[in-house]
């Protein structure tokens, strides 16, 4: 496996010296410059002050949303709890998110998940609803024909029935939160994805992390914001007593999802390597789980 | 006059309908206007459960006494509520129109005249509440409200629902812009204030509907049939009328035509004064607005000269219903469900102990209207023909939601408890299980855990235990095999609607542990 890894790193070498040729003077996504680091972490503030705070140290909205964009911003809407109980997405980094894309220009912003509960309970329990609405996002259930069987191309996930919405939209950003679980030890933003999903995903739980490093190679986001307001450490994915929740107010946000995974990792005490899907995703070159090889940049509020 | 009772009768179709639709989660954890109002008036429903109960049963819901307004408003109007407000007579009055229209006046007197037969109605509720005086409580298979609303919301409205979705989903693929443009929006207002939020399945609903379309179907052979013959509230009202004041009185003017008789709702014999029967009229003002004379008019008499028609049932036939009603109650208790416990009869979450529950539930079907996950199912035989048509949950079917507490909000009689939250979670409804021949950690030797994340109580009732297994290729795998904790779980049934071996789940609740029964327990 380490040849191949290492034949994955060169190769990986070689894309890059050729997108960094072909593309000389845009804005490279894994080279660093001094004016964009890879992962901005915001914390201290409140959820809003911090995710602006993330946001203006990687450039600003601008620098991901055009004018005349349709933005999906992928919240983790899964699960029937409030806020205080951290198994859904932070609403206001949410609605802070739904103003940012506005200000850059969107043309609209959409805001939907597969959720898991009854999904009129969990938008109105999660507080993502009320506060997207307010903020002018189009807030709305899944509808069930928009479901396509679609070519992911993975290893283990050839084919799969995706929200097709989600595949037209012109910005996707994944919006997740961090939390335990049992199967994943962690479920954080490549793991969002299932929530683009259809069909019977209890069954992708046999071969999980093959499955999100499959979606992770298939779901491009422009953006991730991590919202480390509140993270979940036991108990997980949905939790429900307070006590397993820890506070950190803080907000992560880059473009390289398997990094932002594998720093989200770094919160619950792990490495990226200890979590098999983000290992495998940084094999296959989706991203890069070696934190000491990115610029990060942290903001205190 | 006639003009206010046909308004009336819409105003109250209506509302009867809104507040069906109404009878589901709109946001809010408190569902303001459920259908449960028109029962909370309903007096047939609110005798058989004190007959039952022989007395107040401990927390009985207030609002059913409001059935003593409409006993007071009958003993002084007669049997308005069959005219004026009843939903399913004013949808059997129409359909009975229907009929009616198209007819020559002579085959219209002769579907208006009263008929022997329109007795069944009272040796019915004889029955039942003979029934219900000994304990057996079956009156809700036959309430007019009850039938209503059940009939609608477990077949008739899952049917609507999936018309039309059918619809717009068909015009939504033709994928032309054309008609999109037009159909999507209205597709979606339905779906807002009409749809339900998915498509509703029920057990049984077919035989629901069948059931329910033969008796609007029985309007064409004798107009108002189940109003006539059949229905135990009008009975009951209809004995309250027997000495009402308003009295129907036709004059001297009266030139015997019986047109009069052409437009009688109930049987009523209102071509005389003497003839007139104050128990089958529903005072629709038909025969005094019919009347080419205006002789027919409804009077209050200061004296009554003559008593009108008794209620002619027959002494015989009036002892034998009531022995029927009597026999039922042994003959329906000796089946094998009351020997030891059905393990699929899962009761909603607030649910009685199994016997005062079965003297409550009235099959109204509006817990199984308001369920979230669509996981209140009307029982067949599962707890035995005296629990026909009362709730139980069908974990395959959905789940009961760890922080709604919808049925209890509804359910009209308090055969489920209105539940605080926090009682309600921690309520245990049943016990999950594993098969082990079935789930994958221990048949295939890879990990699953999908029961794990949804359990929703804030420490797991499932847990796992590490264990390392050998695969056919002969690699030695840890896995974590899934257990159940009875203490924790409260049978929720989320892990069995969730189970990824979804033809038959390889978790599966039972009714054992249920916190009503302190029978029905496998802990210490």
């Amino acid at each position: 496996m380490g040849n191949l890894s290492d034949r994955r790193q060169f190769l990986k070498l070689l894309m890059g010296l050729g997108a960094g040729i072909t593309f000389a003077g845009r804005p490279p996504v894994y080279n660093q410059t001094a004016a964009t680091p890879d992962l901005a972490i915001a914390e201290g503030g409140s959820p809003a002050q911090t995710t602006r705070a993330a946001l203006d140290a990687m450039g600003g909205m601008g620098r991901y949303i055009s004018r005349g964009d349709i933005v999906l911003l992928k919240p983790n809407l899964s699960w029937d709890r409030v806020p205080e109980q951290a198994a859904n997405t932070n609403p206001e980094v949410m609605r802070t998110l739904v103003e940012l894309c506005y200000q850059a220009g969107a043309k609209k912003v959409k805001v939907f998940d597969n959720s898991i509960n009854d999904a009129r309970r969990c938008y109105v329990r999660s507080g993502i609803m009320e506060a997207v609405r307010e903020a002018g996002a189009d807030v709305y259930y899944v509808d069930e024909r928009k479901f396509r069987t679609t070519n992911i191309g993975g290893e283990v996930l050839k084919q799969w029935s995706v929200y097709t919405e989600a595949l037209e939209v012109d910005k996707l950003v994944n919006v997740p939160l961090a939390k335990h679980h049992n199967l994943c030890r962690l479920t954080i933003g490549m793991k969002n994805w299932i929530g683009l999903l259809g069909g019977n995903r209890g069954k992708l739980h046999q071969r999980i992390h093959q499955c999100i490093a499959d979606l992770a190679g298939f779901f491009k986001p422009n953006l991730v914001v991590l919202d480390s307001v509140r993270i979940l450490l036991r108990n997980g994915p949905q939790g429900g007593s307070l006590n397993d929740v820890k506070v950190l107010n803080m907000v992560v946000v880059g473009t390289d999802q398997v990094a932002i995974d594998s720093f989200a990792a770094s919160l619950f005490g792990l490495q990226g390597s200890d979590v098999g899907y983000i290992k495998l995703a940084h094999e296959r070159g989706l991203g890069s789980m070696e934190l000491s090889n990115l610029q990060i940049k942290r903001i205190r509020l | 006059m006639r003009n206010f009772r046909r308004t009336s009768q819409i105003i109250f179709l209506l509302l009867f309908l809104w507040l069906l639709i109404q009878t589901e989660y709109h946001g809010k954890d408190i569902i303001s206007y459920p259908v449960k109002v028109f029962l909370d008036f309903d007096p047939l429903i609110l005798f058989s459960s004190l007959l039952a109960a022989h007395g107040i049963p401990p927390a009985f819901p207030m609002a059913m006494f409001w059935g003593l307004v409409l006993v007071g408003m009958t003993l002084l109007l007669g049997r308005f509520f069959c005219g004026w407000v009843c939903p399913l007579g004013t949808l059997h009055h129409f359909i009975g129109w229907l009929k009616n229209r198209k007819l020559p006046i002579k085959a219209k007197m002769e579907r208006g005249r009263y008929r022997p037969s329109q007795r069944w109605k009272y040796l019915i509720l004889i029955g039942l509440l003979v029934a219900s005086v000994f304990t057996l409580q079956v009156v809700g298979l036959l309430d007019p409200l009850s039938l209503f609303i059940r009939s609608l919301a477990l077949s008739i409205n899952p049917a609507v629902n999936y018309l039309t979705r059918a619809g717009f989903n068909f015009l939504y693929f033709t994928d032309i812009s054309m008609i999109t443009a037009v159909s999507e929006p209205v597709y979606s207002f339905l779906k807002t204030f009409y749809l339900s939020f998915k498509q509703p399945f029920f057990q049984q609903s077919i035989f629901l509907g069948l059931i329910f379309l033969f008796i609007v179907g029985l309007n064409f052979y004798r107009h108002r049939y189940w109003c006539r013959y059949l229905c135990p509230l009008g009975a009951l009202l209809g004995v309250l009328s027997r000495y009402t004041p308003l009295r129907l009185k036709v004059s001297k003017e009266c030139t015997n035509c019986m047109v009069c008789v052409a437009g009688c709702e109930g049987g009523a014999e209102p071509h005389s004064t003497d003839s007139w029967r104050s128990a089958e009229c529903v005072v629709c003002w038909n025969c005094v607005k019919s009347c080419p004379k205006g002789a027919v008019s409804f009077v209050i008499p200061t004296r009554r000269k003559k008593d009108a028609p008794y209620i002619d049932v027959g002494r015989r036939r009036l002892i034998t219903s009531a022995v029927a009603g009597l026999a039922a109650v042994p003959l329906l208790r000796v089946g094998r469900e009351y020997k030891g416990f059905n393990p699929e009869l899962i009761r909603p979450p607030g649910a009685l102990a199994e016997g005062e529950f079965l003297r409550r539930c009235v099959r109204c079907g509006e817990c199984m209207k308001v369920c979230l996950t669509n996981a209140i199912h009307p029982a067949l035989l599962e707890a035995g023909l005296e629990g026909l048509w009362t709730p139980m949950l069908v974990m395959k079917m959905g789940y009961c939601e760890y922080y709604c507490t919808l049925c209890g909000q509804v359910c009209p009689t308090g055969a489920i408890r209105k539940l605080p939250l926090e009682e309600k979670q921690k309520l245990h409804i049943g016990t999950a299980f594993i098969d082990k021949s079935r789930c994958i950690p221990y048949t295939l030797a890879t990990n699953c855990i999908v029961c794990e994340e949804h359990c929703p109580t804030p420490k797991k009732a499932i847990w796992f235990e590490e264990v390392e297994v050998v695969n056919r290729e002969g690699e030695r795998v840890v896995v974590k095999q899934p257990r159940v904790d009875p203490q924790l779980c409260i049978g929720c049934g989320v892990c069995e609607y969730k189970c990824p071996v979804i033809d038959k789940p390889a978790i599966y609740v039972t009714s054992i542990g249920e916190s009503r029964s302190p029978d029905n327990q496998l802990i210490i």
